[in-house]
């Protein structure tokens, strides 16, 4: 799919860039139409399964939703009263139910933005293009690269180390003061193995030639193609016609 | 002409510790030379490759003195990452040795580090996975390859980078017969179509000495007791060797047991079919006899577990009896741990029964299980809870009524059996492997349970620490403990179990005494991924040759 080849570094600026934006808007007409767009390119262009997506959407729309409550109940005095609109029955202040709009659509555009890089983006691919475009030293990059295999292993091993203790007849805890005390018991062998670990994999990694010096070739090169540009004037469009329509509507 | 490497006069010691890991070694590989360089653990072994490949003196907290040469040039003359290319390593641990996520981008980033150009990557990629045999593999998800396929990576990272010095670090200290059988099988091939130098680390001997027969042992204070032929220190210093808890090949140790003062025992099971000696059959200790028909300790009735779709033990039926030294051997992924830790009752089964003492497992109490069935871990750190070795042992006694004199004396008396009374005060993690195994051991055996469960308990161990461990479990199965034990070692089988359980993709595919599964079709063994022990292939052979002689005359 097309975000899928896109450059991830130059994807993640970009995303960034129009984050920037979005703070700079005080009106939610626009972040509703971008927020619109952005779906639309993200379905139409990344080819993301919507079941997926709304798992982790949903958690993002109730937060929204939150937002937008407390910023209506908890909204400064408006400069003007009178002008209210009805919603749900009440009356409310106009000037309070637009801010209030306009933070939690702020959120939710914010929220889609993040996800359309999330799921069409190889984190390690991101890593490795953040190195050649972004010039992220090395040290840090692999530093990042090895750990991220680490989780899962640190998963398994706190399994492991659960059930040890199990066997040993320490966790019959019931209480959240009893769990919390032992999870601190199995910090120390989970640490002891981690810190092994980790000295290891340098040690590998360092018998393999590695330095953290910045002078290196890639086996996998990434480059800013016509494919990127392209993608920040179809998300240039999506915002500039989402701030006129608004504007012709006032 | 120089040679490929020449260590002088090498000593180490770490900052906080008083006595050197390595002293005053010496010793000279020449171009296209192999050496199997052996020692107990803790003789500075693991050390000394990184003196070898120049992470030392420059990574070290310590002092180092004397001098490494590789072609004539110090390692301390060399740029950080420079010995990378003349000296290639593959450690022990197959989980730990990698960075990336998939096989092609491992092998590339070796050639990244010392900046081999974009174009030529490809190539040196696809031959350095060709040469083992793992180009097939080219695209997969390292999370997802075998032990023995990791290491067999590890080594294709250090082969494509062409280095005229390969180190391995106990390569196989973490893979089963089987895979180990074919990691050293493809190094020979590598070793007859290029010429590099070989270090071979190792504290057990079996296989190598197809590959070389020059040795360099280093005993516990880390100097070379010996730098020479094979043949020559099983001859002259046997004894030594076994102090030192070095294992000599197997098939030596069979035959010297029997004929201790043979002149050339064999090395391999090749050699001993050219020359034969007669073999008494051991007697194995007679188990305790089992009663069929008191109610069964442990009995599962037609377990399976599924996780995330995904079957994982299917329709298992087992009943075990008080007195059974059961042991279960599988390849890996088989099934074998989640059968062990579902008869634990750690996990529940997703249909079936588990009935301990006639009573299903849900209806026990938690801490009443705990007394009727322990679990020995295969990493023996995952199971210490507290700061010290009499803690660590005294904790299994805290809900028992006792007095603390008693819990002192009993204690005391474990720790003593163990071999762990000096260093009761110590800090569990502060332990040698063998004591860390061990205590592990130690604290399941103080609760006197009627079950113990172990999870290939001899993993990574040298020869003595593993003669200790088998002890202990002797003693506790002559006690009439059943004792359920996870392993790849068919000599252990042969020499302790009275039951074997195999276990291919979650089921049982035999169940039968050790003997019947020797005498088996030799051909489902190797389906099974299982070799016949030592003592049953030395057997088989004698009795062929006799056979043959018979016929023949």
């Amino acid at each position: 799919m097309f975000l899928q080849r896109l450059n991830p570094s130059y994807k993640a600026v970009t995303i960034i860039v129009f984050i920037i934006f979005l703070a700079t808007i005080f009106e939610p007409v626009t972040p509703l139409l971008f927020l619109i767009w952005t779906l639309a390119v993200t379905f139409l262009f990344g080819g993301v399964s919507l079941k997926k997506y709304l798992l982790y959407f949903t958690p993002f729309i109730i937060f929204a939703l939150g937002m937008l409550w407390t910023s209506i109940a908890f909204a400064d005095t408006p400069n003007n009263p009178s002008d209210t609109i009805s919603l749900f029955g009440t009356s409310l202040p106009k000037e309070s139910v637009l801010t209030a709009l306009a933070l939690s659509l702020r959120v939710l555009n914010v929220a889609a933005l993040s996800l359309m890089f999330v799921f069409t983006t190889n984190i390690v691919h991101f890593i490795l293009s953040m190195m050649q475009q972004l010039k992220l030293p090395p040290r840090i990059a692999y530093g990042v690269l090895a750990g991220y295999r680490f989780l899962p292993m640190l998963k398994d091993e706190l399994m492991i180390i659960h059930d040890a203790h199990r066997i040993r007849g320490v966790n019959q805890a019931k209480t959240m003061r009893e769990k919390w005390q032992n999870y601190k018991r199995y910090l120390i062998p989970l640490l002891a193995s981690a810190i092994r670990k980790a000295e290891r994999t340098a040690m590998a990694m360092e018998s393999k030639g590695f330095t953290g010096d910045k002078s290196r070739s890639f086996y996998r090169q990434f480059s800013i193609q016509k494919q990127d540009f392209i993608f920040s004037i179809i998300m240039l469009i999506g915002f500039t016609i989402s701030y006129l329509i608004s504007y012709q509507l006032g | 002409m120089k040679p490929l490497l020449q260590v002088e006069n090498l000593s180490l010691r770490y900052e906080m510790e008083k006595q050197n890991v390595l002293s005053s070694l010496n010793f000279k590989l020449n171009r296209g030379e192999s050496v199997l360089l052996l020692g107990p653990s803790g003789s500075g072994k693991s050390t000394l490759t990184s003196c070898l490949n120049g992470l030392f003196p420059r990574e070290l907290d310590g002092e180092m003195s004397g001098n490494v040469f590789v072609h004539g040039v110090e390692n301390r003359e060399t740029k950080p990452g420079e010995r990378s290319q003349a000296v290639g390593v593959v450690f022990q641990d197959p989980e730990t040795q990698f960075c990336m996520m998939t096989v092609e981008d491992e092998v590339a980033f070796g050639l990244e580090n010392i900046g081999i150009a974009h174009q030529e990557m490809e190539e040196k990629i696809d031959s350095a996975l060709a040469l083992v045999n793992m180009l097939p593999y080219k695209k997969t998800d390292i999370a997802t390859l075998s032990g023995g396929q990791k290491q067999k990576l590890a080594l294709a990272c250090i082969l494509a980078l062409k280095p005229e010095l390969i180190i391995l670090d106990e390569p196989t200290a973490n893979l089963d017969p089987i895979a180990t059988r074919d990691f050293i099988s493809t190094l020979k091939d590598l070793k007859n179509n290029l010429n590099f130098g070989l270090i071979v680390i190792e504290h057990k001997l079996d296989g190598w000495t197809e590959i070389t027969e020059r040795v360099i042992l280093l005993n516990q204070h880390g100097e070379i007791f010996h730098d020479g032929s094979i043949r020559e220190v099983i001859k002259e210093k046997g004894q030594q060797l076994k102090e030192e808890g070095i294992w000599i090949p197997r098939v030596t140790e069979h035959i010297l047991r029997e004929h201790p003062y043979l002149q050339e025992p064999p090395l391999t099971v090749e050699e001993y079919r050219r020359n034969p000696v007669l073999l008494a059959d051991r007697e194995i200790d007679q188990p305790i006899k089992t009663e069929s028909n008191t109610v069964p300790l442990l009995e599962a009735k037609d377990i399976s577990w599924t996780v995330n779709k995904h079957e994982i033990l299917h329709n298992i039926s087992l009943t075990f009896h008080q007195g059974e030294f059961v042991a279960i051997v599988g390849a890996n992924g088989s099934g074998k741990t989640s059968l062990s830790r579902m008869l634990a009752g750690l996990r529940q089964p997703t249909t079936g029964n588990l009935l301990v003492h006639g009573k299903p497992i849900k209806q026990w109490k938690e801490s009443m299980l705990r007394q009727e069935i322990g679990y020995v871990f295969q990493n023996p750190e995952h199971q210490f809870i507290t700061n010290t070795v009499y803690d660590e042992v005294a904790f299994s006694l805290q809900w028992k009524d006792m007095r603390p004199s008693q819990v002192q004396e009993k204690v005391e008396e474990i720790l003593d059996t163990c071999g762990l009374l000096k260093l009761k005060h110590a800090h569990p993690f502060t332990l040698s492997q063998g004591q860390k195994r061990r205590l592990s051991v130690a604290t399941m055996l103080i609760d006197n349970q009627s079950l113990l469960l172990l999870d290939e308990p001899t993993f990574g161990q040298d020869a003595h620490s593993n003669q200790e461990l088998m002890k202990l479990l002797h003693k506790k199965h002559q006690t009439g403990a059943t004792l359920i034990m996870i392993t790849h070692d068919m000599d252990l089988i042969h020499d302790y179990a009275t039951r074997v359980i195999i276990m291919k993709d979650g089921r049982v595919v035999e169940d039968c005494s050790p003997s019947e599964l020797w005498k088996g079709d030799p051909e489902k063994l190797e389906a099974w991924q299982l070799t016949l022990p030592v003592a049953v292939q030395l057997k088989n052979i004698y009795e062929e040759e006799v056979n043959d002689v018979l016929t023949t005359t």
